[in-house]
């Protein structure tokens, strides 16, 4: 069984470049926008991490239901 | 291998694209200050050398940085071009010509054209009293150009720069 590990780190990284992000802007003072920021990092992890979700229930399927 | 190089590629010219506005924050401060010693040096001009306005504007506009002595120079061929043009019409269309160039926004540029409307169309006390509150107006405008440098200087380089991460991860 092979397990990619790629996604896990884009995630953590995209993770990671919101909270910088979040940081510089608010540091700036332009909170509100930091928040939309952080919002749109967090809409863009939560893509992500739908479609391996989806990936996870294709395999269960096959797995399971003898397809 | 390809793939890394379009990667730097993307992120370096992120990077650019905020240094580049990071530059004009910290261009807008010298600029104004450029601006004030252009209208002092008009107001000797005017004042004291009682210069026609045409030839203050090359001397102006030679003696300054060029972006913004390129307002006055072109301003003042406008008005040698004799095209019937007045002060006011020269000078509004050098700014509109070159305002471009410079880091300056409307605000500055509203100044100089309600100058305008004075400039060489009433007497020398009356030209007087309108440069210096020209003056003053660009004044307070400079402590605020320092004031937002200060602030979103160092902001947009680092949003330029993350920005260019942000979309190298998602695309890698």
């Amino acid at each position: 069984m092979d397990f990619d590990l790629t996604p896990v780190f884009q995630i953590g990284a995209v993770g990671f470049i919101t909270a910088i992000l979040h940081t510089v802007l608010k540091q700036a003072g332009k909170e509100d926008i930091a928040h939309w920021a952080t919002l749109v990092g967090f809409i863009i992890v939560l893509y992500m991490v739908a479609h391996s979700v989806g990936d996870l229930f294709t395999e269960v399927k096959r797995v399971f239901l003898f397809k | 291998m390809v793939k890394l190089i379009g990667a730097l590629l993307v992120l370096v010219s992120a990077s650019m694209v905020g240094w580049q506005i990071s530059r004009s924050y910290a261009k807008r401060p010298v600029q104004l200050r450029a601006l004030l010693v252009a209208l002092q040096m008009l107001e000797t001009e005017i004042v004291y050398g009682l210069t026609p306005l045409q030839r203050a504007f090359v001397k102006v506009g030679q003696r300054v940085q060029k972006e913004i002595g390129n307002i006055f120079l072109s301003a003042a061929e406008l008005l040698e071009q004799g095209g019937a043009l007045s002060a006011e019409e020269s000078l509004q269309k050098a700014i509109l010509r070159h305002g471009a160039q410079t880091a300056l926004r409307k605000q500055e540029r509203d100044v100089l054209a309600s100058l305008s409307q004075v400039l060489g169309s009433s007497d020398r006390e009356d030209q007087q009293k309108h440069l210096r509150l020209a003056v003053t107006h660009l004044r307070g405008l400079e402590e605020e150009a320092r004031a937002e440098q200060n602030k979103y200087e160092k902001m947009y380089k680092s949003l330029g720069f993350l920005g260019g991460l942000l979309v190298v991860i998602l695309m890698f």
